[in-house]
C-alpha cells in the first residue's frame, strides 16, 4: 500500500446467508460444519479499488447494488466474506442519521453519546458542543428531547456531531437529502472544506450533487465495480443504463 | 496476553461506556416526578414486605434467628439474585434493543455487556445501601468485614459479564433464549439460598446446591455483611476461578460470533 492510499479494497466479496427459517441461523452457527442451512446471496463480488488521501469519492448504483454493504465493510461494522480491506485513519460514518439517538434524551445528551461512539473523549465533546450547536443550527431545541425533533433536525444534529469528530475519513450514506436547502448548502461547504484535510466517501442518488462534489465516481452494479473514474462520463453512462432500463420496462 | 484482553478493550472504550451508562441511568427515571426516590423506595418496600411476611405470616421459618436478621438474610439474597435475573432476562434481547447502534454506527457491540452490567450493579448498589441502613437501624452495628465486600462483588461481576456475553450472543440468533430464561430463572430462584440458608437444609442436598455459583456468592456476602465472618477461602477461590473462566468463555464466544451477529439481527 503506497503511503497516500487510505482505503484499499482488494477482491472484496460479501455473501449474505439467506435463511428460510429464523432459527436456521442458530443451527448454522452451531452445526454449520455438518450441514448447510442457507442459500448464499452475493451482495458484493470481487470489488477492488483504492482511494487516496484527500479524494472525494462518490458512489452510485441502483437500490440493492451493494453500496451500503460496501460502506459497512469499510467502516468495519461487518466483515467481508472474501478479500481484504485496509483503512488508514479514523472513520466518521454517517450511515443512518441519528441511528444511535435516544428519543427520550435531549439533543445535547445525544450529541455526547454520538461523540463518544466516534471516539471523542468527554472533555473533547464538551469543548465542541458550542460548535456542534452552531453547525446544527437548531436553536434551543438542542435542550429538548429528540423525540420532538423533525426528521430534518435529527439529520442536522447527527451531521453536526460527525462533522466535529476530527475524523480522517468521512463516510456519508444518503444522509444529506433530508436537510433543507440552507443546511444542504452548509454541508456542501463543509464537504469541500473537509476534503482539504481528509477523505470522503459519499453515496447519493443526486447525480448533480455528485458531479459537483466528487473527484472520482465509483459505480457499483450488481455487487461489482462497473466503473471507477471521472464523474462526467460515468454519470452519462449511468443515466443511460438506468433510464434505458426504465424505458425498456415501460415499453 | 489474552486473559486481559476484555479489560483492555473495555478500558479503550471507557468514554463510550461511561456516556451510555449515564444515558441509561438518566433515562430510566426521566418523566417520573420522584425520579431517583424510586430506586430507593422499591428495595425498601420489598425489604419491609419480606420482614412482614416472615415475621408475622410465616414465623416458623425464622425460628432460631431474629426476625430482622432473617429479613436481612433474605434481602441480601434477593439483591444478588435480582441482579442475576435482571441480566439473565435482559441479555438475550440486548443486541436487538441496540440494533441501530450495532448496525448503523461503529459501535463496539461487546461494550453493551459492560453497559448493561454496570447499570444493574448500580441499582444493586442502591439496594445494598438500603440493606446496610436497615442493619444499622435494627441490629445497631455493622461488621468490619463489610470492607471486604468488593472482593466478593468483583468476581461476581465477572461471572455476570460472562453470562451476559454468552446469552446476548446466543439471543441474537434465536429468540428462544429469551423464552428459555423466563422458564429457567424462576426455578433457579428456588435452587438459590434466598429464603433459606445452607445450614437450614438437609446436609445431603447442600453440595448439589453449592454447584450454583450465584448461591455461593449470596452465602459469602451474608457472611461479610450480616454475620461479620470471613467466607470459606476455598469456596471463594473456587468461585473466583469459575467466574473468571465463565467471563473469558463468554467473551470468547461473543467475539467469535460478533461479525456474524451483525448480519443476523
Amino acid at each position: 500500500m503506497s503511503s497516500d492510499v487510505v482505503i484499499s479494497c482488494r477482491n472484496v466479496g460479501k455473501a449474505f446467508q439467506l435463511y428460510t427459517h429464523y432459527n436456521d441461523q442458530l443451527k448454522q452457527a452451531l452445526l454449520g460444519f455438518w450441514k448447510k442451512f442457507y442459500n448464499q446471496h452475493w451482495v458484493l463480488n470481487d470489488v477492488s479499488f483504492e482511494v487516496r488521501k484527500g479524494e472525494r469519492i462518490g458512489i452510485i448504483g441502483r437500490n440493492g447494488a451493494g453500496k451500503t454493504t460496501l460502506l459497512q465493510i469499510i467502516c468495519g461494522i461487518t466483515t467481508p466474506t472474501t478479500g481484504e480491506v485496509k483503512v488508514e485513519g479514523r472513520i466518521a460514518p454517517i450511515l443512518a442519521l441519528g441511528a444511535g439517538f435516544d428519543g427520550s434524551l435531549t439533543g445535547r445528551e445525544n450529541a455526547r453519546i454520538g461523540g463518544a461512539i466516534l471516539g471523542l473523549k468527554r472533555n473533547e465533546v464538551e469543548r465542541r458542543l458550542p460548535a456542534i450547536a452552531e453547525f446544527a443550527g437548531i436553536g434551543q431545541f438542542l435542550d429538548q428531547q429528540v423525540k420532538y425533533y423533525s426528521t430534518g433536525m435529527v439529520a442536522r444534529l447527527a451531521f453536526a456531531v460527525c462533522a466535529h469528530a476530527d475524523a480522517d475519513i468521512l463516510i456519508i450514506d444518503e444522509a444529506l437529502a433530508v436537510g433543507d436547502e440552507g443546511f444542504q448548502a452548509k454541508c456542501e461547504r463543509y464537504v469541500e472544506e473537509f476534503a482539504r484535510r481528509g477523505t470522503i466517501l459519499m453515496v447519493s442518488h443526486s447525480l448533480d450533487y455528485l458531479r459537483a462534489l466528487s473527484d472520482r465516481l465509483l459505480w457499483i452494479d450488481g455487487g461489482k465495480v462497473r466503473a471507477f473514474g471521472d464523474p462526467g462520463p460515468i454519470i452519462a453512462d449511468y443515466r443511460a443504463a438506468v433510464l434505458g432500463q426504465a424505458l425498456a420496462a415501460q415499453a | 496476553m489474552y486473559l486481559t484482553v476484555p479489560f483492555e478493550r473495555a478500558w479503550h472504550h471507557r468514554e463510550l461506556i461511561r456516556a451510555v451508562v449515564r444515558r441509561e441511568l438518566k433515562s430510566r427515571f426521566r418523566g417520573s416526578l420522584l425520579g431517583w426516590v424510586w430506586a430507593i423506595a422499591a428495595p425498601l418496600v420489598m425489604l419491609l414486605a419480606y420482614t412482614f411476611v416472615f415475621s408475622i405470616a410465616l414465623p416458623v421459618q425464622a425460628q432460631n434467628i431474629s426476625i430482622t436478621e432473617y429479613a436481612g438474610n433474605i434481602f441480601c439474597g434477593l439483591i444478588v439474585f435480582n441482579l442475576f435475573s435482571e441480566l439473565a432476562y435482559r441479555a438475550p434481547m440486548l443486541l436487538h434493543e441496540h440494533a441501530s447502534f450495532v448496525k448503523k454506527s461503529i459501535f463496539p457491540s461487546e461494550a453493551i455487556a459492560w453497559i448493561a452490567s454496570i447499570r444493574a450493579f448500580v441499582y444493586a448498589g442502591i439496594s445494598f445501601v438500603v440493606l446496610l441502613v436497615f442493619r444499622l437501624v435494627t441490629a445497631h452495628w455493622l461488621p468490619a468485614t463489610i470492607v471486604l465486600t468488593p472482593l466478593v462483588v468483583l468476581p461476581f461481576a465477572l461471572l455476570m459479564l460472562g453470562i451476559v456475553w454468552f446469552l446476548m450472543g446466543l439471543g441474537a440468533f434465536t429468540k428462544d433464549v429469551a423464552h428459555l430464561m423466563i422458564s429457567i430463572v424462576p426455578i433457579m430462584m428456588f435452587a438459590t439460598p434466598i429464603f433459606y440458608t445452607f445450614d437450614q437444609l438437609p446436609a445431603h442436598i447442600v453440595p448439589w446446591l453449592k454447584l450454583n455459583v450465584v448461591g455461593d456468592y449470596i452465602d459469602m456476602l451474608r457472611d461479610l455483611v450480616i454475620y461479620g465472618e470471613l467466607p470459606n477461602l476455598v469456596v471463594y477461590v473456587v468461585c473466583a476461578i469459575v467466574s473468571y473462566a465463565v467471563f473469558m468463555l463468554g467473551y470468547t464466544f461473543f467475539m467469535r460470533y460478533k461479525s456474524v451477529i451483525v448480519d443476523v439481527i
